[in-house]
């Protein structure tokens, strides 16, 4: 497995923010600059936040090289229209952004989003009581906690495919082009879903740039929203889901039945209501979304506004829920067509690796663990470049670490050695008068 | 045979705020330990609904776990007030618990059932006015943790 972080080692400094922030404790630093452990990274970006030195940043393409080439075809992420001073009606954004060699794919994402609300509600309506609740599969950061931390819970992630790869792939079957195209995305999370996605099949998106950068750009060479009036109503649906509960709700507008839901945002929540439901304490919910990100994909890493304004933005709206009927026919037709939304393969679990393979060793290395750790000063300090205590207690029994790691420890090293020292200086021959 | 690895955790009587902390400390350690996930889930819903009957009734107690190559015993002890009737006690939705526990969200009368459901032993032993233990045993999958 990758990740999208890159981390500029001129600019790391070695401090140790950025392992204590880690939700999976995957930083490490090592030699006087930090490491990533690839498999245990989600690209949450919370690394990104932590870091005062701007020395973590998003791995993502450049969008200089990939706009002179003609014209891109854009696809934009549900948080792209929000960032520009106002709320950018879908339409009216794509008919400004084609004057600048954009080509958005508003139509796709659009109907893909649809789509995937369409199914997901489908999929609910036939689960029985316990199979529910289901969970989102839309943050691909919450995938990762859940493939790390919670695996027994991975049976109950939606088995739909993220409406953004649907989005390209229903533009490929459209177009029948090969036009390489760009995904506007607002953390480095979608970034990975894109270069690495999960199974065996490949992405149907090629270049991936951050929003901040797309639109910086954009507004840079001029571009900006013509209505000074922001809208009151929208006839799109996908715009929504860049909030907490706006998966929720599309689903819950599609559903035959009155749905019980849960949605929440930011690591915490996440987090904790992963582990209650892993205890069995959600009976009766139907369906809950999580979004690693405050307030949800608003609040990504690589969003320029303000999280507190585009949700606000985006809250004002009045959206049609109601579907026509070309798109009922439409929705029907294509859920017809499972290869084109359903997940290929269950998604794998990512344990971290057991102290022994053997379990008689395992325990006795839990043990020396122990051990080694009730010796340890449980400040938590980080100054041997790991985020805890336990964390170098067992990096010691895996042997990754050495007990003088811990300045502490070493202290105490050298204190003792100079103790000694001292002892020895005092025992003198007999023959000497010994000092006083 | 390797010495059984013993793990004991103190809980507080209505500390509902620490509560799932010896859950959670036993699911890293099981799964470091490298046993099957379903395995560490049951030992932690054990745990956890342990616990919470540690918080809200029990007046605080304590939760041994011994780990051995075949299995894991999960045993719970507390001076509480005993229970009183053991087969109403882990009927589904029998509660006893005060209103307080119920508006923080425990207390749904779930404890003693899941507990019962996810153990593959389940012994109790109450006396009324001294306290209650309970024994429970998860047995490992067969082929556990052989290279």
């Amino acid at each position: 497995m990758a990740h999208s972080i890159r981390i500029s080692y001129s600019a790391c400094h070695g401090c140790v923010n950025c392992i204590k922030s880690c939700p999976t404790e995957a930083i490490r630093v090592i030699n006087g600059s930090i490491a990533i452990i690839k498999d245990l990274c989600v690209d949450c970006g919370e690394c990104l936040r932590a870091c005062a030195r701007k020395a973590l940043g998003l791995d993502d393409d450049d969008w200089d090289l990939i706009h002179t080439h003609g014209v891109a075809e854009g696809l934009p992420d549900p948080t792209f229209f929000a960032q520009f001073g106002s709320f950018w009606l879908p339409e009216e954004a794509k008919k400004t952004l084609s004057g600048n060699g954009i080509d958005l794919l508003t139509d796709e994402a659009e109907l893909a989003f649809d789509l995937s609300a369409y199914a997901a509600a489908r999929i609910i309506d036939e689960m029985s009581y316990d199979q529910l609740p289901l969970i989102s599969a839309y943050c691909p950061s919450v995938i990762g906690i859940i493939q790390l931390q919670f695996p027994e819970l991975l049976s109950r992630v939606l088995p739909v495919k993220n409406p953004l790869e649907i989005a390209a792939e229903l533009w490929r079957k459209k177009t029948k082009s090969y036009a390489p195209m760009t995904l506007f995305t607002p953390c480095p999370a979608k970034i990975t879903l894109v270069r690495e996605p999960m199974g065996k099949e490949p992405s149907s998106i090629q270049h991936i740039v951050s929003v901040r950068k797309v639109v910086h750009s954009l507004m840079a060479s001029g571009v900006k929203v013509s209505r000074t009036e922001p809208p009151t109503k929208s006839g799109w649906r996908f715009p929504t889901w860049g909030v907490r509960g706006g998966e929720t709700r599309h689903i819950s507008k599609f559903s035959g039945k009155e749905l019980t839901v849960i949605a929440v945002s930011g690591l915490r929540n996440t987090k904790d209501l992963l582990q209650q439901l892993e205890l069995g304490r959600l009976r009766g919910v139907d369906f809950v979304e999580c979004r690693t990100c405050d307030l949800g994909c608003f609040g990504g890493v690589a969003v320029p506004e303000s999280r507190f304004l585009a949700h606000l933005r985006n809250r004002r709206i009045e959206t049609e829920w109601n579907l026509s009927e070309k798109r009922a026919h439409e929705l029907k037709e294509l859920y017809e067509m499972p290869k084109l939304w359903h997940t290929r393969e269950p998604i794998p679990s990512k344990q971290r690796l057991p102290l022994s393979s053997d379990l008689g060793e395992a325990m006795e290395r839990m043990k020396q663990m122990k051990a080694i750790f009730a010796e340890m000063p449980h400040i938590d300090c980080g100054a041997c470049g790991r985020p805890s205590c336990k964390a170098m207690a067992e990096d010691i029994v895996r042997e990754q670490g050495e007990i003088t790691d811990c300045i502490f420890k070493l202290r105490e090293g050298i204190s003792s050695l100079a103790s000694q020292i001292l002892s020895l200086a005092d025992s003198q021959p007999h023959t000497i008068q010994k000092r006083r | 045979m390797p010495e059984p690895l013993d793990l004991e955790y103190d809980v507080v009587a209505d500390d509902y705020q620490t509560a799932g902390e010896a859950s959670n400390n036993l699911k890293e350690t099981l799964k470091m330990l490298g046993l099957p996930s379903s395995v560490v889930r049951r030992a932690a819903i054990i745990t956890y609904e342990a616990e919470m009957n540690l918080v809200i009734h029990g007046g605080g107690g304590r939760i041994i776990a011994n780990i051995d190559e075949e299995k894991i015993e999960i045993k719970t002890i507390d001076r509480g007030p005993g229970i009183p009737d053991i087969v109403l006690a882990v009927r589904e939705g029998y509660t006893t618990a005060s209103d307080h526990a119920r508006e923080m969200g425990f207390g749904a009368g779930m404890g003693l059932p899941n507990i019962k459901r996810n153990a593959d032993e389940f012994e109790i032993e109450t006396e009324v006015g001294k306290g209650t233990t309970l024994r429970t045993v998860i047995v490992f999958p067969q082929d556990t943790g052989k290279e």
